[in-house]
């Protein structure tokens, strides 16, 4: 038998096929790459071979296992400059709460929307609350509201002090549908009418999901 | 935002087509670091792989109607960053170091020692570079972010074989350089 690979022979073992047992080196190195160079079987237990073999490339892969596994957290502000983004992007829908001689108080419909699923937060037996300002039963409403009529700085809608707001919520197993979605709705509109001085509103609750104790 | 752990990926991705903004706004928190660390191992440094994966987020929500319902959002979300990496490195034609180090640096060490555990870092990060683009995601998609085999063939649209060649031949190069280093 041959004698067995020395120190420092990483080079000449990766410009080889194979090892003088017949041992196929690409599978040894992937083997030490996946993590696996403390799982040998019967023949590398035995090999003098193979375990130099997988002794020197654990070495050689050390620095990269190292780097994969260093942290790289996302720079801050990725997420709000995407959604910013995106925002410009869709049409958004303005709400105008009071027009004086002092000026005119607007507020972005998303933020009601935003303000409607926090307050749905707090309601009993509610798991998951999404609202949406933008699309569909919002949207519609809006444009007919104000006969297409357009805020300057984007194409937005003004409702005056008239708001729908729809929400997609999951709530716990177990718990009365009928029953959490009607405190949604009272939650919400109580809420909206408190904070915002919204006067007209209608609060439409989805109940498309249910989820477990344990989140599934 | 409460519960955001609670719900996955399919119901969000669902209640995001529906026009639920707040709903994309949770994927995209979940996966901004995965898509801003490929991106960062993929294509070089830190500018351009904030642009990216800022890119490939807008971009998933603006296709999110083609997205298929059989995938995940993960995987899917790998592709769009694995190949607007390839399209921006293909136009610019640059191979330059890639600055994968972050800020991991382990203030406890001992200087020279972190200063051996850096340089072995920067070697790994010159190997990575010199790798031809397919052997690179290959690389980075198996051994950094811990894909399978059927994974990495899925985010690459290629083969389990073709994977295994291609990081049979990576695996050989990085382990040469990364000789030659120590």
């Amino acid at each position: 038998m041959s004698d067995p690979p020395s120190d420092r022979q990483a080079h000449h073992l990766l410009a080889s096929a194979t090892l003088a047992c017949g041992a196929d080196v690409d599978l040894l190195l992937e083997q030490v790459a996946d993590g696996l160079g403390g799982d040998r079987d019967a023949h590398q237990r035995e090999c003098v071979h193979c375990q130099a073999a997988i002794e020197e490339f654990s070495a050689v892969w050390g620095p990269v296992t190292e780097l994969a596994g260093n942290p790289v957290p996302a720079p801050p502000g990725l997420t709000a400059a995407v959604m910013s983004q995106i925002r410009v992007l869709v049409r958004d829908v303005w709400y105008t709460l009071q027009t004086t001689n002092l000026g005119v108080i607007r507020i972005a419909a998303r933020t009601v929307a935003a303000l409607a699923r926090d307050a749905a937060h707090t309601v009993p037996g509610v798991r998951v609350a999404l609202g949406r300002s933008t699309h569909g039963g919002l949207a519609t409403p809006a444009e007919r509201a104000t006969f297409g009529h357009h805020h300057p700085h984007a194409a937005v809608g003004v409702l005056g002090r008239t708001a729908v707001v729809d929400l997609a919520v999951a709530i716990s197993y177990g718990d009365p549908v009928h029953e959490v979605a009607r405190d949604i709705q009272r939650h919400v509109i109580s809420s909206l009418r408190d904070n915002l001085g919204l006067q007209t509103i209608t609060v439409n609750v989805t109940v498309d999901d249910t989820l477990a104790d344990d989140g599934q | 935002m409460q519960s955001k752990a609670e719900v996955g990926d399919t119901y969000l991705v669902a209640r995001a087509r529906e026009g639920y903004l707040d709903a994309y706004e949770l994927l995209a928190q979940r996966h901004s670091a995965m898509a801003y660390r490929v991106a960062l191992r993929l294509c070089g440094n830190h500018h351009d792989a904030q642009d990216l994966a800022q890119e490939a987020l807008i971009a998933a929500w603006q296709n999110l109607d083609r997205f298929r319902a059989d995938s995940s959002f993960h995987t899917w979300l790998y592709q769009i960053v694995t190949r607007r990496a390839l399209n921006k490195l293909t136009r610019r034609r640059d191979t330059g170091s890639l600055d994968l180090l972050g800020d991991a640096a382990d203030p406890s060490a001992e200087p020279a020692a972190q200063a051996e555990r850096n340089f072995a870092v920067d070697a790994v990060t010159d190997a990575l570079a010199a790798l031809p683009f397919a052997q690179r995601a290959v690389v980075v998609l198996r051994h950094f972010e811990g894909l399978s085999y059927a994974e990495v063939a899925e985010v690459t649209h290629s083969s389990v074989p073709a994977v295994r060649s291609h990081l049979f031949r990576a695996r050989r190069t990085l382990g040469t350089k990364l000789e030659e280093w120590r």
